[in-house]
């Protein structure tokens, strides 16, 4: 009992700092728009969110061991165009086409991890070409245009429960069954000993790289279930979607106060991380910001959570010592 | 010297001199006196000039005997400077003729001057090049292309009729630094400034799906009275219906741009009011056939508007 | 010209110097010798400015000198040859031998004159046929020591120290160098110079210093000295009275080794461990005893060699630590913090990182289960912490490596192999360790030690081999060692030829 007390405090003093920057990203908009504070508003944030947070959910895996991963964004446009063929050219039933779709992610994460563990090479150079493979191959398989699928995949998004939509709910299980692999499994344990000391992991007799293998596919596959989201929000694939959104991934990952070092994060924390993004998103569309502003408010919004997060930090390891 | 470096400089070499081959002057070998017409594209990763260069290709394989054409592009809209090295090497080649589309208004005008030093015919198709640098640089070059403020100003005048003075509408632009972009913003702030719509906001969409859709969802739910979205392309305009699908806001009406496949239907449906076609598999085919008019003639360079069309659900029946 | 008396530094749980005195005439070649961890490299480092000592004098030329840091040693005219290379290897030769004096104008290198200055003085040290504008990179690990020294050499020098220079230099090298410091006697430097191979200290010193724990023994002009005597001052007498303790009933043979090779750091090494006996292996740092254990244990893949387990005929197959651990063998590395934790993690992670089987389900982990267990080591070993959620980077040396041991211990292997495991932690926690070691011996355990204190080989071991230059050059049991024989034997291989130890990569 004790302990579940200690916990809970833990718990909030853990997400404190997050908790802090969203209450006060929603009292600014709340009070430089109009209509922030509508059922609108956040129905369409929670429509946003899912294929942020379910990529920035395989991201901090892969953050975790101290990796990186850059080809999510250019890997969810590929998976989507192929989600999007299949519909479309194929006439393949919906199932059969998400399942060639996380293929898709599945076979990426796969090359990525490969390469990366087989010739030792850092993974923000591999991932860094397989962004750009990726990408392309998103084009040739579209012919380069967009295509638009209708009601067939809509119907992921009109699906909905307790008025939480489809993709909401999946989000959320993602993050939770993410959470409890990290904290409470022998395969979470593993990559955040990885993370910390590859080399100490080695020579206690695990190997680590079938490990890290998992990792990157694992988060391979969460960038093409994130592709079945967006492509179901809009309805159309386009090969140049996802530009830029492994970085936004890695910015809600960050904020979340996963180091980019390894061996520390959590995924709750990255929730959180994709929450803020979302949330200064429609915000700042709301003002109707021009471009050089969002940016830069944008750009700041980020660097500030994460020194708000070593706030938290020091705090929290001051109070153990 | 170690043997890994050995084969970094074989391998250097060997690249270089391929380089060389491949920029060599193909005439030399062949005895083909058919012009050799160069076409410069922007993003051939864009739908719209993956539509005009497949209109040249069909054209040129029309009229295999009367010129020889090579298509090169770039990898997204705004590397000029490989679009630049790419002019320069059309000029080592001693191409008849170039037909660019910029990817940058002023930045490609030098290297054009450059090549038509060289004695190559230069035509600047669908972004024109800033008359105010042409006129300082003494450069005259002809335009082919449609006049995109003019396409949004008909998409915008369609819109307007429908809709009463003093209503809300919403403009979603393309990248802020492109040509196009801005002229279709130009022309759509133009026709509602005549009929006194109000525009509560216009934001830069990207060009993208994904980008619109959330500005289209945060406008709606902070203007709730909008009545309209003009999207500077159709992609976009995807992107807003929906997010209007999302918000159960169906009666607002949207706009696109470029009439590409995938709106056809839905602009049949009335789901997207209109779109504007500029005949993109035509637009580099406009192109090289005045290049080629002049390369014959010797006629001074004038301008060439090419056709626009408002594309309406009557259009596609 | 250069004195120093009194000298103490203490490193924390560590007393490296105590009372130390020396002084250093113009001109000559001074030589410091002594085992590993006996203060010569402090020593050499206080002199060089690169640590300065908690209480003591020094004068240079009458005049009191305490560098603060290197580049005021240096402007005084003490320049230092390290042990470890100090080179940029992405410069040139040229940029390195006047890194911190380029000759420039405005910030601008004169690249012509670099090249000039450097050529000359390459010449002075035999590397007159190298381009001064190669990388260092490019270079072998001889050249790059002369490099080193040519660095030494650029600026006004008064007294120079050389720490182990001929550690990777080829008897060509060697020469040269020697000849080099002849030049400088004449042009009145004094050198102090440190190695191992104590027969070429004999060729080139004119006086000798022997320290031994952080004390001096005695200092003597060269000719009046042998080099086993240098070797008994080195040693000590006092310590075979230590030797002392159980006698164990070795059981059947766990571990046999034959011809295990590893590029030229393990050359054709052969033993073998009976289950309840504890084999020591001594040496000289760097002479491949670590390597030998990481080759045995697949953390370097051998290029030679057989192993075989348990008494089994056919030869194991280790190829990874993984294959390791699953034949019941543990490593417990030399060095902690790199190898073997998980310093941010807490105690608890690290304890049970080896064997998380025991404490999950399908994949799940119990955490009371594991909070029980990890409590159970704590109290086995008596580790220090707040709780078994204290991350191990806040515990002290000692703790840490008990909680190295636990990891291994909750394991459960049949052969221990530990590294140094004494490094770096105090007395009390030495004691402990060799208690721990006999403990496991008893239960037996095959256990392998690695320790450069003779006196803790002796106190703790059944046998000690003892490995020179990458051979496995002797091996004792019970009453035959003394620390003079184990030490000649540590040096046999570096006195019979002085270059063998290590094969320079010719480039």
């Amino acid at each position: 009992m004790k302990h579940k007390i200690k916990n809970l405090h833990t718990a909030v003093k853990d997400y404190i700092g997050m908790l802090v920057a969203l209450t006060a990203l929603l009292a600014i908009f709340g009070l430089s728009t109009k209509n922030f504070f509508t059922f609108t508003t956040f129905r369409t944030i929670a429509n946003q969110i899912p294929a942020i947070t379910i990529m920035a959910v395989g991201m901090t895996f892969v953050l975790i061991i101290a990796g990186i991963d850059l080809s999510v964004g250019s890997v969810l446009a590929l998976s989507g165009a192929v989600l999007g063929v299949c519909i479309v050219n194929f006439k393949l039933p919906l199932p059969l086409a998400i399942i060639a779709c996380m293929g898709v992610g599945l076979i990426c994460g796969l090359i990525n991890g490969f390469i990366v563990i087989k010739w030792k090479l850092p993974s923000f150079i591999v991932t860094l070409g397989m962004l750009e493979v990726a990408r392309g191959a998103a084009y040739s398989v579209t012919g380069s245009r967009t295509m638009y699928i209708g009601p067939a995949v809509e119907v992921i998004t009109e699906t909905a429960a307790l008025g939480l939509s489809l993709p909401f709910i999946i989000a959320v299980v993602i993050v939770i069954a993410g959470q409890f692999i990290l904290a409470r499994t022998v395969f979470g344990r593993y990559i955040i000993a990885i993370g910390t000391n590859e080399e100490a992991v080695r020579l206690s007799g695990i190997e680590p790289g079938p490990l890290k293998l998992w990792v990157f596919i694992i988060c391979g596959v969460l960038a093409s279930v994130a592709a079945v989201m967006h492509t179901a929000r809009l309805s159309s694939a386009n090969p140049n979607e996802g530009l830029g959104m492994e970085l936004q991934a890695i910015a809600a990952v960050v904020i979340g106060g996963t180091s980019l070092m390894g061996g520390r994060g959590s995924v709750v924390s990255t929730f959180f991380g994709a929450l803020i993004i979302a949330v200064l998103g429609a915000g700042l569309a709301q003002m109707g910001a021009q471009e050089p502003t969002k940016r830069i408010i944008t750009g700041c919004v980020i660097v500030a959570a994460v020194i708000l997060d070593t706030y938290r930090h020091r705090l929290s390891s001051r109070k153990i010592t | 010297m170690s043997k890994r470096r050995i084969i970094w400089i074989l391998l250097t070499g060997a690249f270089i001199a391929g380089i060389f081959m491949s920029g060599c002057p193909k005439r030399n070998g062949g005895a083909s006196t058919r012009p050799e017409v160069a076409l410069i594209m922007k993003s051939l990763a864009n739908e719209f000039f993956k539509t005009m260069e497949e209109g040249a290709r069909s054209h040129q394989s029309m009229h295999a005997d009367e010129y020889n054409l090579e298509v090169v592009g770039i990898k997204d809209e705004l590397d000029v400077a490989q679009q630049i090295s790419l002019v320069e090497l059309m000029i080592a080649r001693q191409v008849d003729a170039i037909v660019i589309a910029p990817a940058d208004s002023q930045a490609l005008i030098p290297v054009c001057k450059r090549a038509m030093d060289a004695g190559i015919t230069v035509v600047n198709i669908d972004n024109k090049f800033d008359e105010g640098v042409l006129a300082d640089k003494g450069v005259k070059l002809p335009f082919v292309g449609p006049d995109n403020r003019k396409g949004a100003y008909m998409a915008g005048e369609y819109l307007a009729r429908r809709l009463a003075k003093a209503d809300k509408v919403a403009v979603i632009e393309g990248a802020p630094n492109a040509f196009n972009g801005i002229q279709r913003k130009l022309g759509f702030e133009d026709a509602m400034a005549e009929h006194g719509i109000e525009i509560v906001s216009s934001q830069s969409g990207y060009w993208e799906m994904g980008k619109a859709n959330q500005l289209a969802s945060a406008l709606v739910s902070e203007h709730p009275d909008i009545k309209a979205f003009l999207c500077a392309n159709d992609s976009m305009a995807l992107g807003a219906v929906a997010a209007l699908k999302s918000a159960g806001k169906t009666d607002i009406l949207v706009v696109g741009f470029d009439n590409i496949l995938a709106v056809q239907e839905l602009v049949k449906a009335g789901t997207i009011l209109c779109t504007i076609d500029q005949h993109a598999d035509q637009l580099a085919v406009f192109g090289i056939e005045y290049a080629l008019e002049m390369l014959e003639n010797k006629t001074a360079p004038a301008d060439r508007q090419t056709p626009v069309d408002l594309i309406t659900a009557k259009e596609l029946q | 010209m250069f004195k120093a008396c009194g000298i103490h530094k203490s490193y924390p749980g560590v007393k490296a110097l105590s009372d130390l005195d020396l002084d250093l005439r113009a001109g000559e070649v001074h030589a410091l010798v002594g085992e590993n961890g006996a203060g010569k490299s402090t020593l050499a480092r206080i002199m060089g400015g690169i640590d300065t000592p908690d209480s003591g004098q020094m004068h240079l030329n009458e005049l009191p000198y305490h560098p603060q840091n290197r580049a005021q040693a240096e402007s005084s005219g003490v320049r230092m040859v390290m042990q470890e290379l100090n080179l940029i290897g992405n410069l040139s030769v040229a940029e390195n031998i006047f890194f911190d004096h380029l000759p420039n104008r405005f910030g601008i290198v004169n690249t012509n004159r670099l090249n000039q200055d450097a050529r000359q003085i390459m010449q002075r040290v035999g590397l007159g046929d190298i381009d001064p504008g190669i990388k260092v990179r490019d270079l072998g690990i001889g050249q790059q020591q002369m490099v080193e020294i040519a660095a030494g050499l650029s600026q006004r020098c008064r007294i120079m120290i050389l720490d182990e220079p001929t550690a990777s230099l080829t008897d060509k090298e060697t020469a040269l160098l020697f000849d080099q410091i002849k030049k400088l006697q004449t042009e009145r430097v004094g050198i102090v110079y440190i190695s191992h191979r104590i027969e070429e200290i004999i060729t080139i010193s004119d006086r000798i210093t022997v320290l031994r724990d952080g004390k001096l023994v005695a200092t003597r002009p060269t000719g009046a000295v042998t080099s086993s005597d240098i070797i008994r001052m080195m040693v000590g007498r006092d310590l075979s009275a230590e030797t002392c303790k159980r006698q164990r009933k070795p059981g059947q043979v766990a571990l046999r080794v034959k011809g295990l090779s590893h590029r030229d750091k393990v050359k054709n090494v052969s033993f073998e461990v009976h289950r309840g006996e504890i084999l020591g292996f001594a040496g000289l740092m760097g002479s491949g005893r670590t390597e030998t254990m990481r080759a045995l244990f697949g953390a370097d893949r051998a290029d030679e060699g057989k192993i075989y387990l348990y008494g089994a005929d056919t030869p194991a197959r280790i190829r990874t630590p993984r294959d390791a651990v699953r034949a019941g063998m543990a490593f417990i590395t030399e060095d902690r913090k790199e190898q073997g934790l998980l310093p941010a993690l807490p105690v608890r992670m690290n304890i049970t990182l080896g064997r998380l089987g025991r404490i999950s389900r399908l994949g799940l982990i119990d955490a009371a289960r594991e909070r029980a267990i990890a409590d159970e080591y704590i109290d086995l070993l008596s580790i220090r912490c707040r709780s078994c959620e204290q991350p191990v980077r806040q515990l002290s040396g000692g703790n840490q490596q008990k909680v190295v041991i636990s990891k291994w211990l909750h394991k459960d292997c049949d052969i221990l192999i530990f590294d140094e495991p004494t490094r770096g932690i105090d007395v009390g926690a030495k004691f402990e360790i060799y208690q721990l070691l006999g403990e496991l011996a008893d239960k037996g355990k095959a256990i392998i030690v690695i320790s450069s204190d003779v006196k803790e080989l002796m106190a703790v071991c059944d046998h000690i081999a003892v490995i020179s230059a990458g051979r496995l050059v002797a091996q004792f049991s019970g009453q035959e060692w003394t620390p003079e024989k184990i030490a000649s034997a540590a040096f046999s291989e570096y006195i019979k030829n002085p270059t063998q130890g290590h094969q320079p990569n010719e480039a």
